[in-house]
């Protein structure tokens, strides 16, 4: 029998109602497709004509798509990519903000004493980088977790879980430049230089844990037999 | 046959799937098939019409799809009535008993119920 589900997906085009309810959709109009042919063929129709017959049954397929759209999301206003990606996303990127400001709050500073030595550095590693670090792994797991229950693909479970990460790269890349090109303070080899440093330290240190985090939950969303 | 309007046949084809799947859960295929044959054609439901129609009854949970093996051996997306669809059978029938009594009575147009 020729692909039903990939003639309709060629005709129908990305639903945006998430992978695993798309799938479902596809499979289940190219079945009815097949059954349709099936009685055109029993009728004495040749196989192409059949399936092409099965086909010309819908004489608008934008309109169709319109309406399985429509009936989708007719209960559900919120769309596939702000549950399955926006969301968690947020998620994520609140969590990891809000450890830092709680740690800052109730944790404590290395004392004055230490400032400007080697020692002051590992304290400050010890007290709130490491600390930090070891908890963004929660967060990339639970944004991982709740992408993959809201049906998201492993690649939205990956952005939603390195959200923080992402998210700070973006601030960076776009404040230093800009910092740059005011040239107000300070040569542009240490603004690079302090680039890199908070790139490594805020966006590269993170993404790692995070990915630790989220590894375990990373799959494809289950689909149904 | 003239064709039946788009909002009557969505209306009138949620009763008649209503009514179907009271009897036993039945596939999307198998639905626009007995709805064809038990109206002699004049309800038809084709891919375009009838798919969205039963997506739009489960996402009011009036109906939920499984999918289970047919007796052909393929796995086919069952619709089975939901307690939620089943109250709402009642109503929809009384309704659209009083809508064939008033055409009958404004236009003669005879009603089967």
């Amino acid at each position: 029998m020729p692909d039903e589900q990939e003639l309709i997906k060629a005709r129908l085009g990305k639903l945006g109602l998430g992978p695993h309810r798309e799938e479902e959709i596809f499979r289940e109009l190219s079945e009815h497709l097949a059954d349709h042919a099936a009685a055109l063929e029993a009728r004495g129709v040749a196989p192409d004509d059949a399936a092409q017959g099965a086909l010309d049954t819908v004489s608008n397929w934008p309109a169709f798509r319109n309406e399985i759209l429509s009936a989708e999301t007719e209960e559900a206003n919120m769309n596939y990519r702000t549950k399955a990606l926006w969301l968690p996303a947020l998620c994520a990127l609140t969590l990891s903000n809000g450890l830092v400001a709680l740690m800052q709050i109730f944790g404590h500073p290395p004392d004055s004493y230490w400032l400007g030595t080697a020692g002051w550095t590992m304290k400050v590693l010890s007290a709130y980088i490491v600390p930090w670090l070891i908890l963004q792994s929660v967060v990339g797991a639970i944004a991982a977790y709740w992408s993959r229950r809201a049906g998201g693909s492993v690649r939205y479970q990956l952005l939603a879980a390195l959200a923080p990460a992402i998210a700070l790269l973006g601030l960076f890349v776009l404040v230093i430049p800009i910092s740059i090109m005011l040239k107000e303070h300070g040569a542009n080899h240490i603004r690079l230089s302090a680039f890199m440093i908070v790139t490594v330290v805020w966006v590269l240190l993170p993404a790692v844990p995070l990915l630790i985090g989220a590894a375990p939950f990373l799959r494809r969303p289950q689909a149904q037999p | 046959m003239m064709g039946i309007d788009t909002k009557i046949k969505r209306g009138s084809g949620e009763l008649a799937i209503l009514a179907l799947l009271n009897q036993e859960p039945l596939h999307g295929y198998e639905i626009s098939k007995r709805i064809a044959q038990a109206t002699g054609g004049v309800l038809q439901f084709n891919l375009a019409s009838l798919y969205p129609l039963l997506y739009r009854m489960e996402k009011r949970g009036w109906v939920k799809g499984k999918w289970e093996e047919a007796k052909s051996g393929r796995q086919r997306r069952y619709y089975h009535l939901t307690p939620k669809g089943k109250k709402q059978l009642a109503p929809l029938r009384q309704e659209w008993g009083m809508f064939f009594q008033a055409l009958h009575r404004i236009a003669g147009v005879a009603h089967a119920g």
